[in-house]
């Protein structure tokens, strides 16, 4: 096979003095599929925004077909047919999903856009790759796996013959996740080359052929998939070895810390989407919410959290409501939230890491000391919370959208498991962290629950569910399904009927262990 | 070390320098076309302003104006909120500072006093409905703000026309507020200053309202960047959804944000009256308060720079009076530049891209060793357990 990319010595240095890449050779072959692993940080979505033209590298040189190349922009990329989806999608939320896959690029005829000839387009592209879209559906009403299948499209619609995924999987349930590795294998079949970036060891053994791990901005090495165990990429990765299984103590349940009886909540657009939702949570125990995506699990911690209203029930903590309070009166009773959209609710992206640490308690001491907000203090924190959690910065007075996307994340987990919580409500905690730091965060995610904190974890990785809770409930269209009183002892399939909905625990069964 | 000229501050002035000049240069360009005798006319635009010690006045006393309402939109803008209604609050103010200058019978200092408190107040209080309508009903601040003007202008002119105009006065205004009720000179009346203080005091009516700007502009940075308000406004105007997913109560600090900058707008309407004017007179803000939009572009949102974009374009309008009266360009010409300006400054990526052509330039001629960033390495072999 002969390589259809090359970078060769390539060196990234920001602005602000990150150096991103430092000395990166990387080969790609003609129709491979080729894994890109590495730490948050490590510098691979930066590579790959080189590749696609958005940042110029500092040094280096990039060969695309034999041919040196020089790009300026994005624009130049698309040219030499190179296409990329990234970790957070770029699409327009209130066009056609045809309308965006053209974009940009529209067929016309008589001066006007072709709206027929869009849609054809559209629906060709999609049956040819198995890409399936609805074309004519509102890119804002379809759920994530959906809008990336239209950004795949967008690329092939450029005419992409290189494609790039950032962390495609990170947002993707495990059948979504299926049903993206059997468009690449299409997209290979016909020709393509795929690049694609993951934390998921399991997923680069599935599908690549080769995989290159990069570490700290330097490149570690390319080898065939199929030589390599995911302990020893781990190994490679981080530099040490990594636990993929962790240990933990056994459960010290102590006192009741939350009750939830008869939530239920109705959708903006009338749907009951969590009904009769029952259960306690204890001191000292996680429990873990599994179910598959779209079942209520998103809405569930919203209401309870303050950022969505109920419809009806009651939820306490130490005896006093806080269903349908702010936020900040959440918050006051102890209750810490790590937030499944981390862009949207965890953090302002424009503002400094050290502003984003405070938001639950700048407004008390020590953070503010008479009127004012005690800057010296603030700074002095956010430096023991980036050591302590690892974030991955010269500086805290940047702004979060200058971190890698693992370390946004860091972020948001550090201000939270910093608060000292009495009740942890976790959504998706370790979505697109590189595996030591997947490590680190399942570890302190334990550590807290032996020190007597009531942790509710919700995940779309049933592994993660199922490895970390000390019980677990299953969710099915709004409603519990299942309570399985001691996690170790239930298996995946078990566990999978109960989350499709095909098997159902009475209310009886379920009564002495929710 | 950063030194100073790395530093953010710094490259914000060159390249506001930068739009300056290049504004300027083609300002020139056009009044070549346009005049007779260009090279008049444009020096009567550069040097206008500081030529007599009367103009030195009013381009200082027309810049304070345009300082405060700086400081207005830094404020709402910083909570982005597109809420433009200071020119109604103001006009309200100036009536509001007018009246107790012209009618409460009560001393001078408490007066004065009086006077400015009554002008913010009535400011900030103008504020609250398109305030309330943004946080309870998500009503559009920038249509209601507006509408918000109209109206606030009509009661201006028509509290004027049936209450304060007399018979017998000439223009449509109140009669002059007397001397120990106006603002004094901002020179104090020390002895060894009392030569410079005649001589100016003749020629212009500069007030203590410089004081009083001066520290609004560091009030309002302190409230913005070191205050648990300013931190929610900030943050409430960076991302609403992490402010209410933080705790933050997002209403209460959009309602704030308004009010609090209504407060300034009344100070800047209390300056029109009692300083500029001394009297209450028909079309006081002539749309003087969109100009602020212009001041917070080109300071770049930050109280600190606003001073200085201030003065800048106090110069310009100031500059475009002079060459009017004296020459054959009409002021259009200076809307041209300053929107030359406003464009340059707001491509902000336009600087940015011409360091960096440069950079390459200079980097392939030198074969690319020297001339690289100082690196501050990111930590190396940090791991993630602490
Ligand atoms: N726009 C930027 N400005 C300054 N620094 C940046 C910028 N983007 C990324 N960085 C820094 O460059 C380094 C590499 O970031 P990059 O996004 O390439 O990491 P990554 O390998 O994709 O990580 P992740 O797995 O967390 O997505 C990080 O230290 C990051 O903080
Ligand atoms: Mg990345």
């Amino acid at each position: 096979m002969k390589p259809i990319v090359e970078m060769k010595n390539i060196v990234k240095i920001y602005d602000n003095g990150v150096v991103a890449n430092n000395g990166v050779n990387f080969t790609v072959n003609k129709g491979e599929i080729h894994a890109l692993v590495g730490e948050n940080g490590a510098g691979k979505s930066t590579l790959m925004k080189i590749l696609y033209g958005i940042e110029q590298p500092t040094e280096g040189e990039i060969i695309i077909d034999g041919q040196s190349v020089s790009f300026k922009s994005s624009l130049d990329a698309i040219d030499h047919k190179i296409g990329m989806v990234h970790q957070n999608f770029m699409l327009v939320p209130s066009f056609t999903v045809a309308a965006n896959v053209v974009l940009g690029n529209e067929p016309i005829k008589n001066g006007f856009i072709d709206k027929d000839q869009v849609l054809k387009v559209t629906k060709e592209l999609s049956d040819q790759f198995g890409l399936f879209v609805q074309p004519d559906a509102i890119v804002d009403g379809i759920n994530v796996g959906q809008r990336q299948r239209v950004e795949i499209l967008k690329t092939l619609y450029r005419k992409a013959e290189i494609l790039i995924l950032d962390e495609p999987t990170a947002v993707l349930t495990p059948q979504e996740t299926q049903d993206l590795f059997k468009a690449i294998r299409t997209l290979v079949q016909q020709g393509k080359t795929v690049i694609f970036i993951t934390h998921k060891l399991r997923e680069v053994k599935e599908i690549s052929d080769r995989v290159t791990v990069m570490r700290h901005g330097k490149m570690i090495g390319t080898v065939d998939t199929k030589d390599v165990t995911r302990e020893q990429m781990a190994n490679m990765m981080v530099g040490r070895e990594v636990f993929l299984n962790i240990t933990k103590p056994p459960m010290k349940r102590g006192e009741k810390r939350m009750e939830i009886k008869n939530l239920s909540y109705i959708s903006e657009t009338g749907r009951p989407v969590l009904q009769d939702v029952s259960f306690n949570l204890y001191a000292g125990e996680i429990l873990g919410i599994a179910g598959v995506e779209g079942n209520g699990q998103t809405e569930l911690v919203e209401v309870l959290t303050g950022l969505k209203r109920s419809a009806g029930g009651q939820a306490f903590v130490k005896g006093k409501s806080v269903l349908d309070h702010t936020p900040r009166e959440v918050r006051q009773q102890g209750v810490a939230h790590i937030p499944e959209d981390r862009l949207t609710n965890g953090v302002a992206l424009k503002e400094s890491i050290e502003e984003n640490l405070i938001v639950d308690r700048y407004f008390s001491a020590p953070y503010k000391k008479g009127m004012m907000l005690d800057y010296r203090l603030i700074e002095n924190k956010g430096k023991e919370l980036i050591k302590q959690f690892g974030i991955l910065t010269p500086n805290g007075k940047l702004p979060v959208e200058s971190l890698s996307g693992g370390n946004m994340q860091k972020v948001i987990v550090a201000r939270e498991f910093s608060s000292n919580p009495f009740v942890l409500i976790a959504s998706q905690p370790t979505r697109g962290i590189d595996v030591g730091a997947t490590e680190f965060i399942r570890e302190e995610l334990v550590r807290l629950r032996t020190a007597g904190c009531a942790v509710l974890l919700v995940s779309a990785d049933l592994s993660e569910v199922m490895s970390l809770s000390d019980r677990i409930v299953t969710l099915y269209e709004g409603r519990i399904t299942g309570v399985f009183p001691d996690a170790a002892k239930v298996g995946e399939d078990e566990l999978g009927l109960y989350m499709l909905g095909i098997k159902h625990q009475t209310n009886e069964e379920m009564e002495k262990f929710l | 070390m950063k030194s100073f000229f790395e530093s953010k501050g710094f490259r914000e002035l060159l390249r506001i320098v930068l739009a300056v000049t290049i504004g300027l240069a083609l300002g020139f360009i056009i009044t070549l076309f346009v005049s007779k005798d260009p090279v008049g006319a444009y020096k009567s635009f550069l040097l206008g302003p500081i030529s007599r010690l009367n103009r030195i006045g009013d381009w200082l006393e027309e810049s304070l104006t345009l300082i405060l309402l700086g400081l207005v939109i830094c404020i709402v803008f910083g909570a982005s909120q597109w809420y433009i209604g200071v020119e109604g609050q103001m006009v309200l103010g100036a009536m509001a500072a007018g009246c107790v200058a012209l009618y409460v019978p009560i001393p001078p200092l408490p007066r004065i006093l009086l006077a400015f408190l009554a002008a913010m107040i009535v400011g900030a209080l103008w504020g609250l409905i398109p305030a309330l309508l943004k946080a309870y009903y998500n009503a559009n601040e920038l249509v209601t703000s507006l509408m918000m003007n109209t109206v606030a202008l009509k009661i201006f002119e028509y509290i004027l026309k049936a209450f304060i105009m007399t018979p017998k006065s000439r223009s449509i205004s109140s009669e002059l507020i007397e001397k120990p009720f106006r603002l004094p000179t901002f020179i104090p009346n020390l002895p060894f200053l009392q030569g410079i203080r005649e001589i100016w005091m003749k020629q212009t009516s500069v007030t203590i309202m410089v004081y009083i700007v001066i520290a609004a502009v560091i009030i309002v940075y302190y409230l913005l960047y070191k205050t648990p308000f300013g931190y929610e406004l900030r943050t409430v105007g960076l991302n609403t959804k992490f402010a209410h997913y933080g705790g933050i109560n997002v209403k209460r600090t959009i309602i704030m944000s308004i009010l609090v900058s209504g407060l300034v707008a009344g100070l800047a309407g209390a300056h029109l009256t009692l300083a500029i004017h001394n009297k209450i007179i028909s079309n006081m803000t002539s749309g003087l308060g969109f100009e602020g939009i212009n001041i917070a572009i080109l300071a770049g949102n930050n109280p600190l720079g606003v001073p200085i974009a201030g003065l800048l374009y106090g110069y310009l309008r100031a500059g475009s009076d002079v060459m009017e009266r004296s020459s054959d360009v009409s002021r259009e010409l200076v809307f041209v530049i300053q929107a030359m300006v406003l464009l340059l400054v707001t491509a902000e990526r336009l600087l940015p891209t011409i360091q960096k052509r440069v950079a390459d330039i200079k980097e392939n001629s030198e074969n690319g060793t020297n001339g690289k960033p100082d690196v501050k390495n990111v930590k190396e072999g940090d791991s993630h357990v602490a």
